[in-house]
């Protein structure tokens, strides 16, 4: 006789269990149990890895879950109502069921998805339930057990103890109970649970268990209601519980396990366990045998496009294509003609057909096409650019022929995995449009988000574990302080010293215990979110395929499984992306056109702009996509971009992939001619030649691998895959045997051999796709264009899109300022919520369409106000709109949502010297905003408009509300110029004044310290003080711990780099001091210029400044 | 005119003590800061300038001989506050001549203006503050008013004393109303108030030096009632009773012998607090003779009680604490109370809660609701006789299931071969700490092997036994009648 565990739950009960599914699966392959049943609560979230670990293990995963049913209101049940508060929860109970067959399982989904959409995602336990109607009308397919403590007779019978003192439910309701489950599941489909669990209280309720089965005729199952795999993570269980109850452990009293025998046990102490009843062990067998469904008849389908009566899929997105192609291969512009591309399309046709995925890149046709008709930026990235045909559909903009893309690297009939198209949004409201629409389009229950499962780590584990122990706040702190934040770790940094550094000793039994059970909660699945962009599509019957949930945000559903589970599984997704980027270009164009009343068309941009290689050259190139960070700025000058492609390089090269493989000194020499093109072999030249003999791109990996090891496309994409991120050393040694079989039957040993394997292993795992490079470079270009072209919408784009990018804002505007725009502060006479661009005051410097580009003027946005709320901004915008304010007072009286605050904000950065003090006619507006502001600039200041705001924000009573001033002029001084520039860091974050470091200009001269634009000129070795402002803190994972400055001042920004040593000197300076001043050793190679740095001193400017923007 | 003395960083210092060297009328703003009214001062030490260089002098002086060992700030000036701000920032001894406030105190830095310094005297232990009624006393600015007022003036760019003091006092008003004004006043030095005058503390404590050392309890009890009586006298003409009481006898040996009475709300009958003491120190007696006693008390309010008609009367709370006293005598503390379950899984786990009477309007309105609660408590439904303590039993368990047990202790035997058993039934917990527990229960039907001719032969009986699984052996912990 064996034994299957029908009743496990994983972690994936969120709180309640508390190991992972391939745990559970690794304790079934120890202890031989040929098959195991999860069932997790009101969900199959873990049911994909519990799968595949499975099948990995020749395991049988059977699927279930506990769904919370409302408990029916039967004739036969006498339900007391007024028994005593504490009894527990009449009304829910938790069933649960097994499937059988697919139907069941689809049953089982709609049944999950009815429950879960009812309600908002965090709906108390208990609000989200099934009715009993709505279960016996999902009931095919499954099997229903008794359950465990909170299952439909236990859960009845702790009831009836409580209320009326009785261990022993009346004969009538229990009858009633297993009569309404057989007359809901059938005969066959009811078993009578048992588990044991070495508690007395559980026999007796077994011994009436067992009395009614046998009344009844159900046939009677053991299960162990496992919630862990072994006995240790019984104390993970009792910190779970002790979070979801909100109580420690020291006063967690019953709330915890009584004992630890909830665990994965072996067949023969369970028949040990059940020897007086063989036949429940007996049944757990013959259950399984019965339960034919497992994943991998998931009964997915892929999804559907509606087509015009008489056409078919293949019909129809044959014609769109053709349609495309013909419009974008014209033989013009370098884009190959229609006829040469049709080959290339007609392959890609065949193989979609093939795989019969013409209606998923028909939906995601759809979906570009939308965007297109609504003015949505829209660009599909990722291998998806390797397609020709994506490329004639209009999803990408980066030509597959013309680039010599591999197709393979996107779908191959051998891999046996379906395409992933990332579209690329301008983030917010625009991306949210294209989810939305996708809804519409397919319905609620046709698509949703995937999910991201989150996991306990780091500082939420540590809080949380630490909290359950009963740490004070400040330990709690500490241990939580103790999770390393910074990408580089510190070889010497062992968890002792970490612990040992923070004051706590490790050798303190709670100590210790937190340490254990930190460890343990580890990536541990906490709770359901939602992934950033990951949209499953099925027409109509995705609750069928997995159960759906809506998600935290309005109007947005998510699938039970994350990205990869749904990628497992075979389901195809679409990623619609936000892009910041995109955000801004769109933003720009619509500025341009509001302004200049100019039409830029991205798809059309001059393609060798020479001011856009010329400021890529200089490396001027604050806000550009992708080439702004440091990394890219020192590259830039020694890769110098000529062309296009030089930019696609140039996005692909400062990666991991290549700085770890050590490709980038290679190529950047061999470009600058320092060193002489060669090739691991003669036959790859083909491949290598555009990147100088040096790998860069997966596809060339790919195609070395078709060329020297003979390998197809789909088995290089193996290939990759297995050096990829979810490497395993059996798989990897594997393909390498593989590929070096292949190379010898080609003639390629010794040396060239081990050349050609090391660069693709070692590339395999960082490398960066070149379709993916072309995309983001055509981002890049467009941004730089428009930054070389058009600085002023550029500008407002990007900073009415903040946060994101490299840089903070007072830098974007800073370099800009550089660049000749001028910049105006916040006005609420002039000012809308974000900023915008206006006209230069003085007319005459209108001339020439290049002249008039740059008397164009950025107006900063109430937005950049801090502390002023959008509701307060927008109503100051829609009131003036109306009529101008009079004073500060008609402003108050007009806006009433302004809190004193908010006022005082706006009087201290300068947004109300401009208030007209006088009355005026509406007709008139645009000239008396001019005068009201040469007024404003000669009489109101700061303190003006300070002290009158603090007049009129003071509670009156109704005597002297209509009392007015005599004396309008403040006693206050002017602010000086620094405090004007504490006061625009105060408030707004940024200053359009001079520069900070510029009002101590004296003072650094004094200290021999160089401005930074004098430091491009110094010869390489020179000995130089720097000094200004940290905009950028660097500590990256692959420096091997050297920290990356950099500094500004008012003439531009440097570089510096902090040895190991130096930094663990002056950790605490270089970590959080605003103004530094650096001695150190000018190094000046391809006009790349930075400090390596000797010594770091504090300056202490009593300026405000912004915070620097970290990466640690 | 007033003085104040500012004593900066000389620490451990009784400024108030000194202070009452030069006047009566002393008032402790902080605990570095003291204000005198100087007025009629001048017979004894001449003019207010003397008065000053008097004060530095002698402060300078050693502690021994009265001084305070160190440098102080002295200021006089026509106000209070005035001359607190001029004690405060100013170096030796400053002399402000009436009118001249402004002029030398302008020159502050506005941050110093916060009135909370100055608001605050800190108490010394058992001290009361006493306030005058017709004084206007301390006008308080909270911490989260005076952070919004020091960043109004750093909005306003006023720097310092003399910037804000130049403010038209109207349009003031209207900005920050009666406290801009008030805290105005007192930048220009032209606040008016009167002196919030201290008391000496009340000593709730006595002491006596015994002539010779006493080694029995009823000579030691009439100096206990002295003790005790003059000390309830105290607590009584300031309204005020005690719950704790300290009780200190130094030993012929050289040490210390120290009792603490808690008491479960406050009394302050010196009859009860003897015979309470005098039960304290016959369970606890001291080791040696006695040479000398001190008892102290912490001051609280005395408990006050309203009766209801309906309300059933409780016993005297003196009575009660007295009864439970004699009780704990007899029994031992730790044996007085009232047991209580503890929320755990661990079988039969309680702990004593000491006898208190409740509020019944506290008991009334006090409705917690715990998670736990909702748990049922199994009950069994044969009644179950505990053994207290267990009996240390053996057992033979030769596959894991006991077959034979024998037990004794007193007049207890368990002694039998075991025909049926249930079990285990496991408990563990407490896996955090050091004190884990882990045990299996087995139910045992033993049949003994005296048989009755009349009955028959014997009947099993059903016993509950465990065993620690931290290799404590097995128990009998009772049996199901």
């Amino acid at each position: 006789m064996t034994y299957v565990e029908l009743h496990a739950r994983s972690a994936f009960s969120f709180l309640e269990g508390a190991s992972v599914p391939e745990e559970l699966v690794a304790a079934c392959v120890n202890l031989e149990l040929p098959a195991m049943a999860l069932l997790d609560r009101d969900g199959v979230y873990g049911s994909p890895r519990f799968h595949l670990a499975a099948k990995k293990n020749g395991i049988k995963a059977h699927i279930g879950a506990e769904v919370t049913v409302i408990r029916p209101q039967l004739k036969s049940l006498k339900t007391k109502r007024d028994g005593p508060e504490t009894a527990p929860t009449l009304d829910v109970m938790s069933l649960p069921l097994l499937v059988r067959n697919r139907t069941g399982y689809q049953n089982l989904c709609r049944l999950i998805t009815l429950m879960k959409l009812r309600v908002p995602k965090h709906a108390k336990p208990g609000e989200c339930s099934v009715t009993p109607e709505e279960l016996a009308g999902h009931a095919e397919g499954l099997i229903c057990l008794t359950g465990g403590e909170d299952g439909p007779l236990v859960s009845r019978m702790l009831y009836g103890q409580v209320i009326r003192d009785e261990s022993r439910l009346d004969e009538g309701e229990k009858v009633g109970i297993a009569e309404w489950l057989l007359a809901v599941f059938g005969k066959e489909n009811v078993y009578a649970e048992l588990q044991r669990h070495s508690q007395r209280d559980q026999e007796a309720r077994n011994q009436a268990i067992v009395e009614l089965a046998r009344k009844c005729g159900l046939p009677l199952l053991a299960t162990n209601g496992v919630s862990y795999a072994s006995p240790l993570q019984r104390e993970v269980a009792d910190v779970f519980t002790c979070i979801r109850n909100h109580v420690h452990l020291e006063n967690a009293g019953r709330l915890l396990a009584r004992n630890s025998e909830k665990y994965v046990k072996p067949a023969k102490n369970m028949e040990q366990l059940f020897a007086d009843l063989p036949e429940a062990i007996a049944n757990t067998v013959e259950l399984s045998s019965r339960l034919e469904f497992t994943l991998a008849d998931l009964g997915y389908e892929f999804p559907r496009y509606p087509v015009p009566a008489g056409e078919t899929m293949s019909s129809f997105l044959r014609q769109r294509t053709e349609e495309g192609g013909r419009d974008r291969y014209t033989g013009r512009n370098g884009f190959p003609t229609y006829e040469s591309a049709r080959s290339q399309l007609e392959r890609e046709l065949i193989l979609i057909e093939k795989l019969k995925l013409e209606g998923y890149f028909l939906i995601v046709w759809d979906i570009v096409q939308f965007c297109k008709s609504q003015g949505i930026l829209i660009q599909g990235r990722g291998s998806a650019a390797n397609s020709a045909v994506c490329f004639a559909l209009g999803i990408t903009a980066v030509d597959p022929i013309g680039m010599e893309l591999l197709f393979e690297r996107f779908l191959s009939e051998e891999r046996g995995e379906w395409p992933d198209i990332d579209l690329d949004l301008p983030s917010g409201e625009q991306r949210e449009r294209a989810i939305q629409y996708v809804y519409t389009r397919y319905g609620r229950l046709g698509a949703a988000m995937t999910a991201n499962v989150i996991t306990y780590r780091g500082r939420s584990a540590a809080r949380e574990v630490g909290k359950v122990l009963g740490f004070d706040e400040e330990t709690l702190a500490r241990l939580s302080g103790l999770v390393h934040t910074w990408e580089w770790k510190d070889p010497k940094d062992s968890t002792e010293r970490q612990f040992r550094d923070a004051g706590l000793d490790l050798h303190n039994s709670r100590i210790k215990k937190f340490f254990q059970l930190y460890q343990l909660v580890q990536d541990l699945p906490r709770h359901l979110g939602q992934h950033s962009g990951g949209m499953v599509i099925c027409q109509g019957q995705l609750d069928s395929v997995v159960p759906l949930e809506p998600a935290a945000m309005p109007g947005r559903v998510v699938v039970q499984w994350d990205k990869e589970d749904c990628a497992d599984l075979g389901l195809i997704k679409v990623d619609l992306l936000g892009l910041g980027m995109m955000a801004v270009l769109e933003d720009s164009i619509t500025l341009i056109r509001n302004v200049s009343h100019e039409e830029v068309d991205l798809a059309h941009l001059p393609a060798d702009d020479s001011m856009v290689y010329a400021a890529l050259q200089k490396a001027d190139t604050i806000g550009m996509f992708q080439v702004e960070s440091r990394a890219q700025m020192s590259c830039l000058p020694r890769l110098r971009p000529q062309k296009f492609y030089d930019l696609v390089v140039q996005v692909a090269i400062i990666r991991p992939g290549p700085i770890v493989g050590n490709m980038v000194h290679p190529y950047l020499k061999r470009r600058q001619g320092r060193a002489a093109v060669s090739y691991p072999h003669p036959s790859l030249e083909p491949v290598l030649k555009r990147t100088l003999g040096v790998p860069l791109f997966q596809e060339q990996l790919l195609k070395m691998a078709m060329i020297c090891a003979g390998f197809s496309g789909g088995e290089a994409e193996e290939l990759r895959r297995a050096f990829g991120f979810k490497r395993s050393e059996v798989r990897m040694k594997e393909v390498e045997v593989k590929l070096r079989r292949g190379m010898e039957n080609n003639g390629i040993t010794g040396k060239a051999q081990e050349q050609i394997v090391q660069s693709i292993t070692s590339f395999a795992l960082y490398g960066f796709p070149e379709s993916h490079a072309a995309s983001f470079a055509l981002i890049a270009y467009a941004s730089a264009y428009l930054k070389c072209h058009y600085l002023a919408a550029f500008t407002a784009a990007i900073l009415n899109n903040q946060p994101m990018g490299f840089y903070q804002p007072f830098t974007i505007i800073k370099d800009a300022q550089r660049h000749g725009l001028k910049v105006r502060c916040v006005d609420i006479t002039v000012s809308d919520w974000l900023c915008t661009i206006e006209k230069e005051d003085d007319q005459a410097v209108k001339g020439a369409a290049e002249e008039d580009k740059r008397s164009l003027i950025l107006r900063l946005g109430l937005k950049y106000v801090k502390g002023l709320t959008e509701q307060s901004g927008k109503a100051i915008v829609c009131e003036r709109a109306k009529r101008p304010f009079l004073s500060i007072d008609d402003l108050r009286n007009r806006v009433p949502e302004l809190r004193k605050d908010e006022l005082r904000k706006l009087a201290a950065v300068g947004a109300l010297n401009y208030i007209d003090q006088m009355p005026r006619l509406p007709t008139l507006t645009n000239q008396l905003v001019d005068i009201g502001v040469a007024r404003g600039r000669n009489g109101v200041h700061r303190r003006d408009a300070l002290w009158q705001v603090d007049r009129v924000t003071r509670a009156t009573g109704p005597l002297y509300r209509e009392l007015h001033e005599k004396d309008n002029n403040s006693p206050l001084p002017r602010m000086t110029l620094p405090e004007r520039v504490d006061a625009d860091f105060r408030g707004t974050g940024l200053t359009i004044g001079a520069h900070p470091v510029a009002h101590h200009r004296q003072e650094l001269k004094k200290l021999g310290a160089a401005p930074a634009n004098e430091i491009s000129g110094m010869p390489d070795g020179t000995n130089v003080r720097v000094a200004g402002w940290v905009i950028v803190r660097q500590r990256p994972g692959t420096a091997k711990g050297f920290v990356f400055l950099t500094l500004e001042d008012e003439t531009g920004v440097v570089n510096v780099i902090i040895k190991p040593q130096l930094f663990d000197r002056n950790r605490l300076v270089l970590a959080n001091h605003p103004f530094l001043l650096i001695e150190g050793t000018l190094q000046n190679q391809d006009n790349v210029v930075s400090v390596k740095a000797r010594s770091v001193k504090p300056l202490s400017f009593k300026i405000a400044a912004a915070p620097s923007h970290d990466f640690h | 005119m007033f003085a104040c003395i500012y004593s900066g960083k000389l620490s451990d210092v009784s400024l108030r003590d000194f202070a009452y060297s030069f006047s009566p009328r002393v008032e402790e703003t902080a605990g570095d800061t003291v204000v005198i009214d100087v007025r009629g001062c001048e017979l004894l030490f001449g003019s207010a300038y003397e008065l000053a260089n008097e004060i530095v002098n002698r402060a300078a002086k050693p502690r021994a001989v009265g001084g305070l060992g160190g440098k102080i700030n002295v200021a006089i000036a026509a106000n209070p506050d005035a001359a607190i701000y001029a004690a405060r920032y100013f170096k030796g001894v400053t002399f402000i001549s009436p009118g001249e406030e402004l002029t030398c105190l302008g020159e502050l830095p506005i941050a110093l203006l916060c009135p909370i310094s100055i608001a605050q005297p800190q108490k010394t232990k058992g001290e009361t503050p006493h306030k005058s009624t017709s004084s206007p006393g301390f006008w308080t600015l909270d911490e989260k008013s005076w952070e919004d007022t020091l960043e109004t003036f750093r909005l306003w760019g006023i720097r310092t004393f003399a910037d804000f003091a130049a403010l038209p006092r109207a349009a003031l008003s209207e900005r920050l109303g009666q406290d801009g004004l008030r805290l105005q006043l007192l930048a220009s030095g032209k606040s008016e108030r009167q002196l919030e005058l201290v008391q000496p503390a009340p000593d709730f404590g006595q002491s006596i030096e015994l002539d010779y050392a006493i080694a029995e309890l009823e000579p030691l009890s009439f100096t206990f009632a002295r003790l005790l009586n003059q000390l309830c006298a105290s607590l009584n003409s300031y309204g005020l009773a005690t719950n704790e009481l300290c009780i200190e006898m130094k030993l012929e040996t050289g040490i210390s012998h120290e009792r603490k009475l808690s008491l479960p709300y406050p009394l302050r009958d010196h009859k009860v607090f003897l015979k309470l003491l005098l039960l304290d120190v016959e369970m606890h007696p001291p080791p040696a003779a006695v040479t000398s006693i001190s008892i102290a008390c912490e001051p609280v309010k005395p408990r006050v009680l309203q009766h209801g008609l309906f309300i059933p009367l409780t016993p005297e709370p003196e009575k009660l604490e007295l009864t439970l006293a004699r009780i704990m005598k007899l029994v031992g503390h730790e044996n007085v109370g009232s047991p209580e379950l503890v929320d755990t899984h661990r079988p039969a786990a309680f702990h004593i809660h000491r006898f208190a009477l409740k509020n019944t309007f506290e008991r009334k309105n006090k409705k917690t609701k715990i998670p736990q609660s909702a748990i049922p408590n199994p009950q069994c439904s044969l009644a179950f006789r505990i053994f207290r303590p267990p009996l240390r039993a053996t057992v033979e368990a030769p596959q894991g299931c006991p077959t034979w047990i024998s037990a004794w202790a007193g007049n207890q035997s368990v002694y039998g071969k075991i025909v049926r058993a249930a079990g285990p039934w496991r408990t563990t917990g407490n896996w955090w700490r050091a004190n884990v527990w882990a045990r299996d229960e087995w139910d045992v039907a033993v049949e003994t092997l005296t048989a009755n001719r009349k009955t028959g032969p014997p009947l099993p009986v059903l016993y509950r036994t465990f065993r620690e699984l931290d290799g404590g052996g097995w128990f009998v912990e009772g049996m199901y009648d």
